[in-house]
């Protein structure tokens, strides 16, 4: 069982704790994308709909004639002519019974209507941001209102308001996965059936970093140079040109630093398209940033999912079937990845971590009067994880028994993987068995009752909640990952990638792979990312789905490899041998037939030496364990983490630093939708509520004071050096972990997040009675 | 924010002219309301009055008992200053506690009270303790300054000078940060004034700072937290919003008033006991 001891296969000589990039972004040396700057650049300001539905009777922009340095407005006739009009859609082109996928036109500025507050109307471009703030003032938009509808289940009755002609019953698409006739069979044979609804609340990235962007046109190629925080240059130039229908050789992508991605980077937006008319039309860069309230409002959302999971059982407390009804609320267009991803992801794990016959889901997909929603860190995964595992916790609590026990008697056992489930996935490896004994050992849940007791006298509701969960990450949407190294006179190995770091921490993990290879001190590694330097770009995927370190990663290692090789080749002309009488060690070609040496810098002082390597991957499945303990101040509702224990399975770790920090944020995301992060819609006006910091709760760096970090590998055999993409994980994990504690803290089925202090006093308050008998 | 004209003022009299030649002129002291509304361009002044430099408005000082801070003190230097926790560590206590390290070290006393913003932590001390808000032109006792959101006794062109704080017996704050905003969702500030005398203020909780006088009759009888048990604050005029019903922050309101009146009961035992 060496499977479950840490790999040989790959050792990493030179330990690195600190990360190359740091010093450079804590010393505000990074450069992001409000940083790059055209000498003769306009910048552009969005007149944006206050209002969620309304026709546009008339825009009437005289008056921004009044205001120096106007130089000129763009409405949705300028996008009409440009032919701006469908940002890409990655849905499918068929869903449930041949239902063809109805993708809604989003113009880049808006023709004829407005469907959600935020919906750009008209850009002003000014020689100064202040003047184009100004004159957006001066705009008059005559609006006729229309009833607007903010919940998803309201936008899919008869009679709701229609956001899209060409969209009935605002349904753009279902989708269905598995069979449902097993299950219907499983759940009426059941011994027991247990049925659970729960809302995956909308929320959004808030990165550091807001939304930015600088557009160059450039009239001798006519073609786009283009600066805003993008996941990967090729999916940003692939979505532009979709966007724009251009080819994607007419967009270049230069960017350095990225604050925060979480898939909010990856959609086009229409802003951006809105500034190429005209950078065109003025032969001009045009430069916008974002505040913060259009982030809350426009910035894709994410999650947003009503999940009923419905799960049959027999007298043994086996798992035999699970039915998942879900709705996914879209917002007011469809964003590229958005309903695809919410649909995609949790057919792959529909059996969670367990062992389930039957399987089916029906997924709905409604478009409201809200701001588009797209992917969010784990897209679905962690929606679907949060689902499953509640619903087993909600078993548990009805048959009365230890939810560690029921998880335990429904795992895939190990012997089974690769397993086959019944929605068609084949999930490669995990031992849930092995790692979650681990888990509740480290966690000590046998010994729980004497910590409820010492809190329940101080007063305190004590509760314990676990979760174990997989997910599919890594496989990529490009025919393949490149990486290429190239060396100089100096020995320096430049790596080039398209796989753009977020605060991911290429710089450091990328460096350390391939100098691990080649023998060489990390230092010498140089990662550049992005069309930086180059005239033609690379082949790869961008950083999303946990794929980096699986894909891009991984062939730092395969272009080291074939660099040693590409240089063996080399040196034996100069070492007077055959290639393959060279050996290679620390950074120099030798050969016992010869006593010459040479090393790397000195062969590529002589000859070019560099080289592109490449590699195609499927999905890896890291898993997890998280327990968790809190403890709830009964008079506040203030819910305080008494202790959190990750265990995890990621493969092979390169960067312990980085997976730690990785575990560290997507932990800490997932306790932020928990407790408190929620965009929230007025129902009636259709308003957003939550759009300021002082109504978003965002999580605090004191609601986790600590957390316990523990490891239990199996590795993947997807790529050579067993890595499981684990940058979502953490997340998937959280929801549920966190939620399943405080329903057992508070004795209640369920409680939809988040989990206000509020809230959560409310619920003591109307269960003080069973509460008093409980603990 | 839209452009315009910043003007450091040296005296208090400067400021007057000021005002009265400027209708569309506002005073800024450390600008944390201020600015963050002309940034969301819902404010725009024609002029700018920094008075955060002028020396009327300095200064901290005990004398016959009370407590005198000028106006634009920030809220730094009241946590830090040995006087104030000498004299009322209470008070030094919530400006330690008021918004993040940027707030505090920008922030001013006197602009606190001025915007009256009910979610604040001054107003609670200032009415709790029966302070007298000294200004341009006349002294305003609190329970007369504070009358409903970011609405105060203070007419066009009065600036606050001084606040002048009697000190108690004891004193202390508590607050429940609001999750989002770091604001009071429900803070009580709790002084003794002589051996009968107890003052409630409850910030954050309804439209404006006000005293719990249930609460202060409870307690002037016994100063102890079960005293306040068996009351309610009245629910009726709190506010209502997604992140709290009224109900849920009447019981803030009472949660803090004990908890204050329990840290009351250690603060004296500490100094009996010549602890600090």
């Amino acid at each position: 069982m060496d499977q479950h001891h840490h790999s040989q296969l790959f050792k990493v000589g030179n330990a690195q704790v600190s990360r190359l990039e740091d010093i450079r972004l804590i010393t505000g040396n990074g450069k992001y994308s409000s940083d790059w700057n055209a000498p003769d650049q306009l910048h552009a300001c969005f007149l944006r709909s206050d209002r969620a539905h309304a026709r546009i009777v008339s825009i009437n922009f005289d008056k921004v004639g009044q205001i120096k340095g106007v130089i000129g407005v763009y409405t949705g006739a300028d996008a009409k002519v440009a032919g701006y009009l469908r940002p890409p859609s990655f849905l499918p082109a068929t869903g449930k019974g041949g239902m063809k996928a109805r993708v809604p036109e989003r113009p880049c500025l808006a023709i004829g209507k407005v469907r959600f507050v935020g919906d750009p109307v008209a850009m002003v471009i000014a020689d100064s941001h202040l003047a184009a703030q100004d004159a957006c003032e001066l705009i008059e938009v005559v609006y006729e209102d229309l009833p607007a509808v903010v919940d998803p289940e309201d936008a899919l009755k008869p009679g709701a308001p229609q956001l899209h002609d060409d969209v009935p019953g605002n349904n753009p698409y279902e989708a269905e996965s598995g069979s449902e006739a097993p299950v219907t069979e499983a759940i009426a044979n059941a011994a027991y059936v247990v049925k659970l609804t729960v809302d995956c609340t909308r929320v959004t990235a808030s990165p550091m970093e807001p939304r930015a962007a600088l557009i160059e046109y450039k009239a001798d190629t006519d073609s786009y140079v283009v600066h805003t925080p993008s996941q990967g240059v090729n999916m940003t130039r692939k979505q532009f040109a979709t966007y724009a229908n251009l080819g994607e050789d007419k967009f270049r992508v230069e960017i350095q630093d990225v604050g925060g991605g979480f898939g909010q980077r990856s959609t086009c937006y229409p802003e951006y398209v809105s500034m190429m008319m005209a950078a065109k039309a003025l032969q001009r860069p045009i430069k916008w940033v974002s505040t913060r309230t259009e982030s809350f409002l426009t910035d894709t959302h994410g999650r947003a999912n009503i999940i009923t999971c419905t799960l049959a059982m027999d007298k043994n407390a086996q798992f035999t079937g699970l039915r998942v009804d879900w709705l996914t609320d879209q917002g007011a267009y469809l964003s590229p990845t958005g309903p695809a991803g919410h649909i995609r992801n949790p057919t792959t794990c529909l059996n969670g971590v367990y062992k389930i016959p039957a399987l089916y889901a029906h997924f709905r997909v409604a478009l409201t009067n809200t701001g588009w929603v797209a992917a969010y860190r784990g897209a679905g995964r962690p929606d679907i994880a949060y689902a499953i595992e509640r619903v087993v916790d909600a078993a548990a609590r009805e048959l009365n028994m230890d939810p560690a026990d029921l998880r335990r008697r429904n795992y895939v056992p190990l012997n089974e993987y690769p397993y086959k489930s019944a929605t068609g996935s084949t999930i490669e490896i995990a031992d849930l068995p092995g790692l979650s004994a681990k888990a509740l050992t480290l966690a000590d849940w046998s010994g729980f009752e004497a910590r409820r007791a010492a809190s329940a006298k101080k007063g305190k509701l004590r509760g314990i909640g676990m979760s174990a969960v997989i997910e599919p990450t890594g496989a990529g949407t490009y025919p393949r990952d490149e990486i290429e190294l190239s060396v100089n006179a100096d020995g320096l190995v430049t790596l080039h990638t398209v796989a753009h770091s977020q605060g991911q921490g290429h710089e450091t993990s990328f460096a350390m792979v391939t100098a691990n290879a080649l023998g060489i001190p990390t230092e010498r590694i140089k990662v550049r990312q992005g069309d930086a330097d180059r005239s033609v770009t690379m082949v790869g995927n961008h950083s999303g789905g946990s794929r980096t370190m699986v894909g891009a990663g991984t062939v730092c290692h395969i272009a080291a490899n074939k660099l040693i090789d590409a240089g063996k080749s080399l040196a034996a002309e100069d070492l007077g041998v055959e290639p393959s009488q060279v050996s290679y060690s620390k950074g120099e070609f030798s050969s016992p037939h010869s006593k010459k040496k040479i090393t790397l810098a000195q062969l590529a002082a002589k000859k070019k030496l560099s080289v592109v390597g490449e590699g195609t991957f499927t999905s890896t499945y890291p898993n997890g364990c998280h327990i968790t303990e809190v403890e709830i101040d009964p008079e506040t509702g203030v819910t305080d983490i008494a202790s959190y224990l990750s265990v995890d399975d990621c493969g092979h770790i390169v960067s312990h630093t980085i997976v730690e920090g990785q575990m560290h944020g997507a932990v800490v995301q997932g306790l932020g939708q928990v407790f408190g992060e929620h965009i929230v819609y007025d129902k009636e006006s259709g308003q957003m509520i939550t759009g300021s910091f002082s109504d978003y709760i965002m999580p605090r760096a004191g609601q986790l004071k600590s957390m316990q970090m523990e490891e239990y590998t199996t590795l993947s055999k997807i790529g050579p050096l067993g890595i499981k993409g684990m940058g979502e994980s953490g997340c998937t994990a959280s929801l549920p972990a966190l939620v399943n504690a405080v329903s057992n803290a508070l004795g209640v089925k369920h409680l939809d997040m988040p989990l206000t202090p509020s809230k959560v006093w409310a619920t003591i308050q109307q269960n003080k009675a069973h509460l008093a008998k409980h603990h | 924010m839209r452009t315009f004209s910043y003007v450091k003022a040296t005296s208090l009299k400067q400021v007057g002219e000021l005002l009265a030649a400027n209708a569309d002129a506002k005073l800024l002291a450390g600008g944390m309301t201020l600015i963050p509304t002309m940034k969301a361009r819902l404010a725009q002044p024609s002029h700018l009055i920094d008075i955060a430099g002028i020396a009327e408005l300095s200064g901290i000082e005990v004398k016959d008992g009370k407590l005198t801070i000028g106006a634009a003190t920030k809220h730094v230097e009241v946590a830090k200053s040995a006087v104030v926790k000498k004299a009322i560590p209470a008070l030094a206590y919530l400006a330690s506690h008021i918004g993040d390290p940027q707030v505090r070290n920008r922030g001013t006393i006197g602009g606190s009270l001025a915007n009256n913003d009910p979610a604040a932590d001054y107003p609670s001390a200032a009415l709790s303790l029966n302070a007298t808000i000294v200004t341009s032109k006349r002294e305003i006792a609190a329970d007369d300054f504070f009358q409903g959101m970011f609405t105060t006794a203070l007419e066009a062109g009065e600036v606050v000078v001084k606040i002048v704080f009697p000190v108690p017996a004891k004193a202390a704050y508590e607050k429940f940060p609001h999750p989002a905003s770091g604001y009071a969702m429900a803070g009580s500030f709790v002084s003794q004034h002589g051996k009968n005398v107890v003052r409630v203020a409850i910030t954050g909780a309804g439209p404006g700072v006000f005293r719990w006088k249930d609460a202060e009759a409870a307690l002037g009888k016994k100063l102890a937290a079960a005293s306040v048990e068996g009351l309610s604050v009245d629910a009726t005029d709190l506010n209502e919003d997604m992140h709290g019903t009224k109900e849920y922050r009447a019981n803030l309101a009472k949660v803090m008033t004990k908890r204050a009146v329990a840290k009351l009961a250690v603060t004296a035992a500490a100094s009996k006991s010549g602890g600090k």
